[in-house]
């Protein structure tokens, strides 16, 4: 039964950036705002650090979702790292558009005092993925 | 479009005057017993090839890190090589400086792997033989720009079957200064025209796990693709594909994998990584053992991903790959 419920869940890796998202996430803490135990943060200090190949090999080695997560357009710690983000994971979801598995990437823009959003939108993606994935354990 | 006709061997006599000087090297097919192949001809050409309808590999996979210290080199190359080292340009692996690069019209190309002794090396007798025949590869036969327009300079051939050549910049004026005659105004009109549209690329996973599924691993697409470029790959270290007691660690921690592992995961960080460059030559597929139609997958997902952005490989020297450039009012709907 346990294991039945663990499997049920899905696993969601999250690239957060050091300077917004992941701060938001710290201060969703501190307000003891909860999120699903299956998001799974990696702090990286731009999300212009996030190479796709991450990202692939992430989905590839069994997560079932991957969010990217930066500054608002413009507000990049390092001035315009987001932009190429922006581009880089836009098209990678164009490739996965291409095989057919666009459900499985997201990219979220999420300020430093916006703890709120964040919880709202992973909490979102996280129900998202799970309905879909219990929906194709049953058929 | 202002162009200079070039006479009955007169481009071996323009490219041997330009090969008296020691400094100077020329990169281009050569006729030899067992087919066309790619040489770089020092002092003297020895049979010389225009065309080459054999495609082995990409020409440009040898110009990479090459920093010719003063080296004058002309490559007379296919269209699709030349796209390829504009990309290796762009990517600061090939210093421009002293090099001229020629597209040559390309009529397709057989597969190496095929049945290459009986094919003619003359431009009419090869449309006559691609008439004929349907062994031209798939990668040629989708290709997106087999037209000289690439690169300095040109090589066109028009309908009455002469040969043009055509300057795009200041260095193809040096190079058109070096063939006899007077340019004139081409009036007929070029035997290649531009490709049409491929279908928008779209497939499952199913299928590209199945297709996938004869792979060995031996990283020869990788090692044979021209814009392919990195020298210290991601797949080299123990991140990606861990061996040995990192494999065995894997396999303990997180379960049984399937060997060789990551299968998959490379061809589709390959295709990610190259997809903004990718000149869809078709190089991966043959050097790929296993017969794995890689062409179709790197071409598509390419094809599809640079227009996005309205970018061509190697169309030209000045437009920036789109990853390391970008607009600050653009991709509203990229986020979610």
């Amino acid at each position: 039964m346990l294991q039945d419920k663990a499997e049920k869940n899905p696993e969601i890796i999250g690239f957060a950036c050091s300077y917004c998202t992941f701060k938001a996430s710290e201060m969703a803490g501190s307000l003891r705002m909860k999120y699903p135990d299956g998001v799974k943060l990696v702090q990286v200090p731009c999300s212009s650090r996030v190479d796709p190949a991450f990202v692939i090999k992430a989905i590839f080695e069994g997560a079932d979702g991957v969010f990217v997560a930066g500054c608002h357009p413009g507000d990049c710690h390092f001035i315009k790292g987001n932009y190429f983000t922006r581009r880089k994971i836009a098209a990678l979801k164009e490739m996965f558009d291409a095989f057919s598995m666009n459900d499985k990437l997201r990219l979220f823009w999420v300020s430093a005092a916006e703890a709120r959003r964040f919880v709202e939108k992973v909490t979102g993606m996280y129900n998202e993925i799970k309905e879909r994935k219990n929906v194709r354990k049953e058929n | 479009m202002l162009g200079k006709k070039i006479k009955n061997g007169s481009i071996e006599d323009t490219l041997n005057r330009f090969l008296k000087d020691d400094q100077h090297l020329i990169l281009g097919f050569e006729k030899g017993e067992n087919g066309v192949s790619l040489r770089a001809f020092k002092n003297h050409l020895d049979h010389y090839s225009l065309l080459n309808p054999i495609f082995s590999t990409n020409g440009a996979l040898h110009l990479r890190r090459l920093f010719s210290k003063g080296t004058k080199i002309i490559l007379m190359l296919r269209p699709c090589e030349i796209r390829a080292y504009i990309e290796l340009i762009k990517l600061n692996q090939i210093e421009r400086e002293d090099i001229i690069a020629v597209s040559i019209d390309c009529l397709g190309a057989v597969s190496s792997k095929d049945k290459t002794d009986d094919i003619p090396t003359e431009a009419d007798q090869l449309r006559e033989y691609f008439k004929k025949t349907d062994t031209i590869r798939w990668a040629c036969n989708v290709c997106r720009e087999r037209r000289g327009v690439v690169g300095d300079a040109g090589i066109r051939i028009d309908r009455d079957g002469l040969f043009w050549a055509f300057s795009y910049t200041e260095k193809g004026d040096s190079f058109l200064s070096l063939i006899e005659g007077e340019s004139e105004e081409s009036k007929t009109e070029m035997l290649m025209s531009g490709s049409e549209k491929q279908d928008q690329f779209q497939i499952d996973m199913k299928t590209f796990s199945k297709d996938f599924s004869k792979c060995i691993m031996c990283m020869n697409c990788r090692d044979m693709c021209p814009v392919c470029y990195c020298i210290d790959c991601v797949f080299n270290g123990d991140e990606y594909l861990p061996k040995g007691d990192a494999l065995l660690n894997k396999i303990l921690r997180s379960g049984p994998v399937q060997l060789p592992q990551g299968k998959e995961l490379f061809h589709f960080i390959r295709m990610y990584h190259v997809s903004q460059t990718c000149v869809g030559c078709g190089a991966c597929e043959e050097a790929c053992p296993q017969g794995i139609p890689l062409t179709k997958y790197f071409k598509g997902t390419s094809e599809r991903l640079q227009s996005m952005f309205s970018y061509m490989s190697g169309r030209s020297f000045d437009e920036p790959i789109p990853y390391v450039t970008f607009l600050e009012d653009e991709l509203k709907d990229a986020e979610d």
